[in-house]
This record gives C-alpha cells, sequence and structure tokens, in this order.
C-alpha cells in the first residue's frame, strides 16, 4: 500500500478533484489543511519549493496540482 | 462517424452538449475537465436562476446535466489537432485515437495570459499564484496584490478579504471593468487599495516573493508595494492551437464568429465561448451562445442539407 499525503486547503477545487480520484481509486490518504495547521504547511514548502496547493507526496514523490498522468505514474497504475 | 464532435468542456460546450442530444443529433464531447473557468470561481452570484453557488459545485451540476443525457458520448482527453478530412473532419486526441465527424463545434475556451516581467516564471507557486480560490487561505494576515480589473480579478480580491491583512488591486486601465458590486465590495472592505492605469514591471523576492514594482501607464516613476502573494488575472488567451490555421481568428488569436449562428469561416465548424471573439466573456454568455451554436448546426444536418 502506497503512501499518500495531501496537502490542500477546503476552498480548492483541484484540491478536491484530486482527493476525489484517490477515492475513486480506492486509494487511502491523509489530507493536511495548510491552511489552518502551520506544521503542514512548513512541511510541504519545504518538500514542494513552493506555496501553492494541492501538494501531493505519494511514497516521497512530489507532485503540485492536480495532474492526473503524475498521480497514474506514482500509483503505478496500469492505464 | 459522429453527426457532431463538440471539443470542450465548459458552459458553451455543455450547453451546446444538452440542446444536440435533446435533438437526438449523434453527439461525442471531448473535454479534458468540466465546468470550464467556474472550476476555479469562488462564490458565483450572478448565474441565473441561482442566487448563491460555489464554482465548484456549478461545474459538478454541468457535468451531471450532460452526462445525463440520453445517447450522448463523452471522452475525457486532451483534443491535439482538428483537420479537414473529405466532408468532414478528423479530430486527434491525446492518446492516439482519432474520431471523425460532419460538423465540429469548438468551445476550447481560454487560458491564463502571463504578464511576462521579470519574476513572474520565478516566483510561480512561491507567492505567484493564478487560483486565488485554491491559494487565498496561505495568504492569512499578509499583504497581498491583484493584477487586473475584471470580475475574475475582483472575485479573486473577495476570496481573498477572509484572509489577507491588506490588497492591493493593480490594473493598466484607469476605468476597471468589473461589475460596480464587486468593486464596492472590495473597495468598501477598509483593507483594500485600488491603483489603476499601471502596469507592474517586476516581482522580486528571495525564495517567496517580497513585492513588486509598478509604474503609470503613462511612464511615471517606478514605485514598490512589499506583497508576499499576487494573484494574476489579466484578460485571458484563446486556446486557438487546435484550429491552428484552419480557421480565421482576430489579432487576438479569438475565432471570429457570426454572431448570429456562431458559425466560422470554415463551413462545419462552429465555436462558442470565451474561444470566440465573442464581447462579453461570461458563462451565461456562453451558455446562449453554445446553445445558438447546436441550434444551427441541427439546421444545417437536418433542414438545409435535405432540401
Amino acid at each position: 500500500m502506497k503512501m499518500v499525503k495531501i496537502y490542500s486547503t477546503q476552498t480548492c477545487p483541484y484540491c478536491e478533484m484530486a482527493k476525489e480520484y484517490l477515492a475513486e481509486q480506492g486509494i487511502k490518504y491523509e489530507n493536511y489543511d495548510v491552511a489552518g495547521d502551520e506544521a503542514a504547511r512548513k512541511e510541504m514548502v519545504e518538500k514542494s519549493g513552493q506555496m501553492g496547493v494541492p501538494v501531493l507526496d505519494i511514497d516521497g514523490t512530489i507532485i503540485v496540482g492536480f495532474n492526473k498522468p503524475e498521480m497514474e505514474k506514482a500509483l503505478k497504475l496500469n492505464k | 462517424m459522429y453527426e457532431l464532435i463538440i471539443v470542450g468542456g465548459g458552459p458553451a460546450a455543455i450547453s451546446a452538449g444538452i440542446v444536440s442530444a435533446r435533438k437526438k443529433i449523434k453527439t461525442l464531447v471531448i473535454a479534458d475537465s468540466f465546468g470550464g473557468q467556474w472550476i476555479m470561481a469562488g462564490d458565483i452570484q450572478n448565474f441565473i436562476g441561482t442566487k448563491s453557488v460555489s464554482g465548484f459545485n456549478l461545474a459538478k451540476n454541468l457535468e451531471s446535466h450532460l452526462k445525463a443525457q440520453e445517447g450522448i458520448e463523452v471522452k475525457q482527453a486532451a483534443v491535439l489537432k482538428i483537420t479537414k478530412k473529405g466532408a468532414g473532419f478528423s479530430i486527434e486526441i491525446d492518446k492516439g485515437e482519432t474520431f471523425e465527424a460532419k460538423t465540429v463545434l469548438i468551445a476550447s475556451g481560454s487560458g491564463h495570459r502571463k504578464l511576462n516581467i521579470p519574476g513572474e516564471k520565478e516566483f510561480e507557486g512561491k507567492g505567484v499564484f493564478y487560483c486565488a480560490t485554491c491559494d487565498a487561505p496561505l495568504m492569512k494576515d499578509r499583504a497581498v496584490a491583484v493584477v487586473g480589473g475584471g470580475n475574475s480579478a475582483f472575485e479573486s480580491a473577495i476570496s481573498l478579504l477572509d484572509y489577507a491583512s491588506k490588497i492591493y488591486v493593480l490594473d493598466r486601465a484607469e476605468i476597471l471593468k468589473a461589475d460596480e458590486i464587486n468593486q464596492e465590495k472590495v473597495r468598501n472592505s477598509g483593507k483594500a487599495e485600488i491603483i489603476a492605469g499601471v502596469s507592474i514591471t517586476e516581482i522580486f523576492g528571495d525564495k517567496m516573493v517580497s513585492g513588486l514594482k509598478y509604474q503609470s501607464c503613462d511612464g511615471g516613476e517606478i514605485k514598490e508595494l512589499a506583497v508576499e502573494g499576487i494573484f494574476i488575472s489579466i484578460s485571458r488567451i484563446a486556446n486557438n492551437e487546435i484550429v491552428n490555421g484552419l480557421v480565421e481568428v482576430n489579432q487576438a488569436g479569438e475565432i471570429i464568429v457570426d454572431p448570429k449562428t456562431q458559425k466560422t469561416s470554415v463551413d462545419g465548424i462552429w465555436a462558442a465561448g470565451d474561444v470566440t471573439d465573442v464581447l462579453y466573456k461570461q458563462g451565461n454568455v456562453a451558455i446562449g451562445d453554445g446553445m445558438k451554436a447546436a441550434l444551427n448546426i441541427y439546421s444545417y444536418l437536418r433542414i438545409d442539407n435535405k432540401k
């Protein structure tokens, strides 16, 4: 099972799409709301070198934005 | 072979798809996402018939309304190229497949326009943002700038009101285009300052943005603002690459259409929404234009060609 973290804000539509996509694929993830959680925000900036959301951490692969092909690759979903 | 292929997933494409499905036109809709720019909009208060709806939910509603149509086919993919083939057209998508249709409706919308100034690219995501609904919550107690003077710029400023300590709105025009109600909301917030008739010359910072430089359009002195976020919401670029060289476009790259029928310069190709030279780039207008296009395509397929 892959370790998936998503750094998001509550208002962000692309974060919502990324979560929906993970749910559709039956993949469990941990969500961090970087608007309220200062430590998670720092972690996200350190990992991605920027502060736009969403950021996904899939077993150490960092993806900025809702990027389906990159997510498929990192999750090794063969399509 | 389809009777109609609709390229795009925004309001123009979806309204056309619903009309054509109800007319029993054999239709395929190819889109990489659904809802168009509404996906990114915060709270929408001018969608006719609905007092208030989030852009994300409105986008979802459009998608489900389209997919509920009996007989419609929907493919989630990016269109690469449209070419003339025999009496119809061939449409190539990113997964290598091609589809053929008698008629085509281009409703591919528009994309972000960049300022093309020093620092913009370097600081993308590091203080330079294009989606305020996404990234506004990160600007708690910080000073920010919004660049642009239309409704989408002011909607960005409104989503920032809940978080930022200070909001500057900068635009090239002296008279801003946004609806008065949106401008008032920002002006009366007590924490916004509107700077009209200026252009941004540079974005600077260390690891993250710390400010911008601007100059009045008549060439005054260069001034600086200390801001940690810059939300760019200026006029957009028509997504016309897929019909490059095929249909006539204006100087801005927008597809030229006949406003009565949405016909382009090429027989068999229609266009609607923000990809066209329509004067008002608004979702409600795009819905009407998509509908006009589909009705005219119906006449073309079922009436004109039978005479």
